[in-house]
């Protein structure tokens, strides 16, 4: 018998109940849900367009193809007049599922593959004018000049420029530096305002020629004098050349060769260039979990605290929220909605909260718990106490929620059976093992492999408490309490040199495969359990 | 039924046109000159906004854009930004530098030798990096460092370490419930309040090369001259001088409710420790076996990648470069934040006695690392400590610090 029938009406004078549904379906028929219908399409239409609009104007092309073909197949589907009823219903959820799952999913998997890492963001393009732009170095003794860019008496873009020093004055061209008489040019505050011969740019003016100042180079012997503000000048030098040709960076110092080496960076033997750029590794991320000690050596600990952990809280969880839920099921219990109420508490409040709490609760020298029984439990310091600790909160935070479960899957058991198997003669124990139990089982063995499932990526409630737990004696980056997910976390973040996300989209792929494995499994078996209907 | 397809597809069509003259409105009605995109945290906001307009006042014609972020969002957002709407200055922690750096999003900065001399070396250092040339990328605007703060009227300031050491262990055994030393660690360590015990006995993050830059490979955490005092640790740890257990809440609420007359923190608790009603002073912890410095943490402005993208790049540079070092612009920012500026002229001009004594509190100090491999230092430095200071059960000072730094020279590869 499948639990999942509504409940029937009990009590009496309930009639008119039926009635209602029939009445809204009927309201929202003809012209009024014609009109919601078209409503409703032609917000989705216009959020679709101003969509496009931005997408277009970032030339994110593929994307507007997809939001395109997606919208119209949309609209095909809703006007149709019959057919494609089941489409209509699910329409909406796909939408949502396809955008916050499938594509953060694909995205991952496509970063997995790459070395997505600190320096290691950027396009080639990008990285090589920024290696050009900090690979400029002031000559010994170079000079800072105060600039004003001005057109000459031909028309062409110069600089004018006074020594910050020797406050002597030039002008600058591509061609060379030339010395002005002195009196040419007249300055005040520190700003030039004027040159005779020369008309200088002002205000908008000024601001438009940012692109042309900033390629502007005015050639001194092997530096080149350029424009950094909107009124002051440095003397670069280069210390690497490009060679276009070889596609590799030169060091003028000592004719170092800094190549790209595939690995997403131009390096020549061990020494690289910053900054680097992404690109796809193939397996390498992958074959880093298996070779790499630092990440191979605790995984399999970790591994089997993750499932130790999420085995325990919904285990415990669920027997505490059960026997919660039969023990307030009586009928004509008093204040059964108190009670009812101050049970579900620790599910309502923030849980990020509550786990701070809780981390100054179970402090062994400070807290509360330690000083109300005068024990001297080191709650979070101790490895083998820190893992009690993370279940019993995580625990303390899930029984609200499988009492509530409990209770539901409770009331849809039909009351006929539990009579028949009295009249049969057997115990409340016996009812409980051969009657209720495995007819509950059937209605909650799906949430209880969505909580496995959820508490096993459970970053709050290990994070939070306990920052991945006391440190291990050996050195790694994995701590006592640290589940696959917090320790990705801390890989990804930790480790080496800055954010490696490559790593820690490889590991979350492989955290993927073992809980889909794990429910899967547990799936096939409790579709043996539905067969008792 | 046809006639109701045609009135459906032709409403339809009318409001999708509909939004996409409101898309096109939106985007023409952008401003006609240059806009300067800035990236503040929330307590900077007004101060940056009436600096940036003050800039801007003299620049007619440019408009300031003022975007508010959560500090720590301002070093990860500004990777993933798209180019519309990424900022061309930022306001930003030293120790990011690196990364950015590493990331190519960030600008060098070319300071005059005049403007330079107004800035203390170590606050240039904190925002330059580099492997082969080192570049400055940022213009300093103030400077933080924990201290030592005594409640005067429980326990006298102590001059030497031997004399902290007494008063605090004397006033512990005062009552039960008292702390020696409130400072703060918790189960996941902090090595940044712990930084002055570890530079008195002789610790370092990393060495410096010839050239004077960061070297990540000389690896400071184990060093001889450490080792040879660690065992002071297993002394302070018997006789309950540090205790981990301690964290940032229990540390702030010993201090303020009296049960605890050494309380280690920085200047964003000034506040709160002028409203309390203590009498207090703050000054360097006294030297172990080396002077104990705290860690500097300096702040500023950076210019990012997409100001020259944007086309305001001289303009970007000449906010940063030519107005936020000038003396006035460094006060207003400093101020508004609570902190010391890094303009020493500026600096002249500060008058509130905590700020001064925070800053005296600095002298001598290191600035944090700011190579991206720092990251990997933060939480295996900061369980050392924890393990060597748990109490009952803690593991002897020098394998613990040993095994951080094998840790650490095996993570940084």
């Amino acid at each position: 018998m499948s639990a999942t029938t509504a409940p029937s009406s009990t009590t009496p004078g309930r009639a008119p109940r039926p009635a209602v549904i029939p009445r809204l379906i009927s309201a929202f028929s003809g012209a009024v849900g014609f009109a919601v219908k078209i409503a409703l399409l032609s917000l989705m239409n216009g959020l679709a367009v101003w969509a496009a609009y931005v997408l277009v104007s970032r030339s994110h092309w593929a994307a507007v193809g997809v939001l395109v073909a997606a919208t119209l197949l949309i609209d095909l589907l809703y006007m149709r007049q019959r057919g494609t009823i089941p489409a209509k219903f699910l329409i909406p959820g796909t939408v949502f599922l396809i955008g916050f799952q499938v594509v953060p999913i694909i995205y991952t998997v496509e970063v997995a593959f790459t070395n997505y890492a600190t320096g290691h963001i950027a396009t080639k393009a990008a990285a090589k004018q920024q290696i050009e732009l900090t690979s400029l170095q002031p000559p010994p003794n170079g000079r800072t000049y105060t600039m004003a860019p001005a057109l000459d008496a031909h028309g062409k873009l110069v600089l004018i420029l006074r020594d910050d020093v020797s406050k002597k004055d030039f002008v600058g061209t591509p061609k060379g530096l030339t010395p002005l008489p002195a009196g040419v040019v007249s300055s005040r505050a520190g700003g030039i305002t004027a040159a005779k011969g020369y008309t200088l740019f002002h205000g908008l003016a000024l601001f438009n020629l940012d692109k042309v100042l900033q390629t502007y180079i005015v050639p001194v012997g092997k530096a080149g004098i350029r424009p950094q503000t909107t009124s002051t000048a440095v003397e670069l030098e280069p210390t690497l050349r490009y060679d276009a040709k070889r596609d590799v960076f030169i060091r003028i110092s000592d004719g170092a060769v800094f190549r790209d080496d595939g690995k997403g960076e131009y390096a020549h033997g061990a020494d690289a260039l910053e900054p680097g750029w992404k690109t796809g590794v193939g397996f390498k991320n992958f074959s880093r979990i298996i070779h790499d000690p630092l990440v191979r050596q605790p995984f399999l600990r970790v591994l089997v605290w993750t499932i130790v952990f999420a085995a325990g809280t919904v285990a415990l969880s669920f027997a505490l929220g059960l026997f919660l839920a039969i023990a307030l099921d009586k009928k004509g219990l008093r204040f059964q909605r108190v009670y009812r109420s101050i049970l579900v508490l620790p599910y309502a409040i923030p849980g990020f909260l509550s786990l701070l709490v809780w981390q100054g609760l179970l402090n062994d020298q400070f807290g509360v718990v330690n000083r109300m029984f005068h024990m001297h439990i080191p709650w979070l310091f101790d490895a083998n106490w820190a893992k009690v600790s993370c279940i019993l909160v995580s625990t303390w935070l899930t029984v609200p929620y499988f009492f509530l479960v409990s209770m539901g899957a409770l009331q849809s058991i039909p009351e006929e059976l539990t009579e028949a198997a009295r009249v049969d003669g057997g115990g409340p124990l016996q009812i409980f093992r051969r009657v209720t139990f495995p007819l509950l089982l059937v209605a909650v063995a799906p949430l209880l492999i969505a909580s496995f499932a959820f508490n096993f990526n459970n970053f709050n409630n290990i994070y939070l408490l306990t920052s991945g737990g006391p440190p291990q004696a050996n050195s790694s980056v994995a701590g006592s309490t640290d589940i696959l997910i917090s320790y990705t976390y801390k890989l990804a973040l930790a480790a080496g040199k800055g954010n490696d996300y490559g790593l820690a989209s490889a590991v979350s792929i492989i955290i993927f495969f073992i809980v889909a494995a794990i429910s899967a499994v547990s799936f096939s078996r409790t579709r043996a359990l539905e067969n008792l209907a | 039924m046809n006639s109701r397809k045609r009135i459906a597809a032709l409403l339809v069509v009318a409001v999708a046109s509909f939004f996409a003259a409101i898309a096109g409105s939106v985007n023409a009605a952008r401003a006609a000159g240059p806009t300067l995109t800035i990236w503040t945290d929330q307590s900077r906001q007004a101060a940056v906004t009436t600096v940036a307009n003050q800039w801007a006042a003299k620049n007619p014609g440019v408009t300031v854009n003022v975007v508010v972020q959560s500090f720590g969002n301002i070093e990860t957002n500004l990777g993933t930004v798209d180019a519309s709407t990424a900022p061309d200055v930022i306001v930003g922690a030293h120790d990011w530098t690196g990364q950015l750096a590493a990331n190519g999003l960030v600008e060098p900065i070319y300071l005059s030798a005049a403007v330079k001399k107004e800035f203390p070396a170590y606050t240039l250092n904190a925002f330059s990096y580099g492997l082969a040339v080192k570049k400055l990328y940022g213009v300093p605007t103030q400077i933080e460092n924990i201290g030592l703060v005594v409640n005067t009227s429980l326990e006298k300031v102590p001059t030497t370490f031997a004399q902290l050491e007494q008063e605090a262990l004397a006033f512990k055994h005062k009552k039960s419930g008292n702390l020696a030393i409130a400072v703060q660690q918790g189960s996941g360590g902090d090595a940044y309040h712990m930084y002055p015990f570890f530079s008195g006995l002789g610790g370092y993050i990393f060495g410096t090369n010839s050239a004077g830059n960061l070297d990540a490979s000389n690896i400071g955490v184990a060093n001889k001259n450490f080792l040879k005092n660690a065992s002071l640790i297993d002394k302070w740890n018997k006789e309950g001088l540090i205790n981990a257990a301690v964290d940032s809440s229990t540390a702030q609420n010993a201090f303020i409710k009296k049960q605890a007359a050494f309380w280690i923190t920085g200047p964003w608790n000034s506040q709160l420790l002028s409203s309390s009603g203590i009498k207090f002073t703050v000054v360097q912890m006294p030297a172990i076996a080396y002077p104990s410095v705290p860690f500097l943490g300096v702040q500023g402005f950076m210019v990012t990648k997409f100001a020259s993208v944007h086309g305001v790049d001289a303009l970007a540079q000449d906010f940063v470069t030519n107005y936020v070092s000038t003396p006035a612009a460094q006060l207003a920012l400093a101020l508004a934040n609570g902190r010391f500026p890094a303009n020493t002229v500026a600096g002249k001009q500060v008058h509130d006695p905590v700020l001064a004594q925070f800053g005296k509190a600095g002298i001598g100090g290191v600035p944090m690392p700011n190579i991206p491999q720092m990251n990997s230092v933060w939480s295996d430095l900061g369980a050392a400590w924890v393990k060597s200071t748990k109490g009952s059960g803690a593991t002897k000072a020098a394998t613990a610090f040993k095994a951080a730094a094998r840790s650490i020279a095996d993570k940084i590869g």
